[in-house]
């Protein structure tokens, strides 16, 4: 028995090594971004629903509107991207979207952080291919896809500030949630 | 079963282990339904002054701008949530749009992979609101989230 728990610690500790060991960045073209825990990364994935991944959902995978993950080739980690690579408050669902279920190339920043709980295989889209094709697009296809979706809200300023469901909340609640008007929220947070 | 074949089972676990989905678990959270980014990544701070009403109007932006949602549990574990009392639009969803910031007790089963946790809210049994009034030690986050004013 000693001999097989031995052989077993073995056997893991390698694989856990490498997995932690891993080092993405080398060929890595990303900008930074100036966060404490960013390292630049590129790597093969799968576009995956991650619904459907981890939980067996998969009824409607990867229809538009669900967060999909990048199952990583090197390692099968399920690597989480949680942005793109616009500066307004954008996710990378519907960048990444054209191309569920394929392989790709992706290029951008991941976040690993040891001194916040939970802050792993955290991931900035910034680039993205079909695996070995030649030409990358930038991840910033979000705000095309909302300016689609809300013609009546064109005009000027950030999509965020124009947002009507936002808009919405914020004027029935306020913007602390708290029912204040904007100017007594903007006086009291001064 | 031998020494060798015990050992190459366990060997195919260990490595086919992550590829297959995770076994979910029944579990009752309360939390605060948070912008994940922010959080993790500490673009705007501390992890204390990116939740709560002094972060509500960036969770909002975020959450429709479709960064994931997460529950920031009472134990301090974030769980990402990838559907919410049936909605599967977990990417600028209304379901979780109208819950940003809220304290909620969300039933429902958990998965684990890769260090991340998942959620999938079956139901939201009790919604508290905006309790965690932060904007008194914070301020705004991000300062420019409230416009200044027009005299």
């Amino acid at each position: 028995m000693k001999k097989f728990i031995a052989a077993l610690a073995i056997l893991a500790t390698p694989l856990a090594t490498s997995v932690a060991a891993q080092d993405f960045s080398e060929g890595s073209t990303a900008k930074s971004w100036n966060l404490y825990a960013e390292v630049p990364a590129t790597f093969e994935a799968e576009v995956v629903d991650i619904l459907c991944t981890v939980a067996g959902d998969c009824a409607n995978q990867c229809s538009e509107g669900r967060q999909l993950g990048l199952l990583r080739s090197a390692d099968n980690v399920l690597v989480f991207p949680n942005k793109n690579s616009q500066s307004s408050f954008n996710g990378a669902a519907y960048d990444l979207h054209p191309y569920c279920g394929k392989m790709v190339d992706v290029d951008g920043l991941l976040i690993e952080d040891e001194d916040i709980q939970g802050a792993t295989n955290i991931y900035l889209v910034q680039k993205i291919k079909e695996a070995g094709a030649a030409d990358w697009a930038k991840a910033n296809k979000w705000t095309k896809v909302w300016a689609a979706k809300h013609p009546e809200a064109k005009g000027k300023g950030p999509w965020f500030r124009r947002d009507p469901r936002v808009n919405a909340i914020i004027a029935d609640t306020g913007h602390l949630g708290q029912g204040l008007s904007p100017e007594e929220a903007y006086e009291i947070t001064r | 079963m031998s020494l060798k074949t015990s050992i190459a089972a366990a060997a195919l676990a260990l490595t086919a282990a992550p590829a297959l989905a995770a076994e979910g678990e029944r579990v009752q959270i309360t939390g605060e339904i948070i912008d994940t980014w922010c959080y993790f990544s500490g673009v705007m701070g501390g992890p204390e002054a990116v939740v709560g009403s002094a972060h509500h109007t960036c969770a909002l932006w975020c959450s429709a701008g479709g960064i994931p949602v997460g529950l920031l549990g009472d134990d301090g574990e974030v769980y990402m949530v990838l559907k919410i009392n049936g909605d599967d639009q977990s990417a600028s969803g209304d379901t979780q749009l109208t819950l940003a910031s809220h304290e909620i007790v969300a039933d429902g089963m958990l998965y684990k992979r890769d260090g991340l946790n998942y959620l999938v809210v079956e139901a939201v049994v009790e919604d508290r609101g905006i309790t965690n009034l932060n904007h008194e030690d914070f301020g705004v986050v991000p300062g420019f989230a409230i416009p200044k004013p027009k005299k």
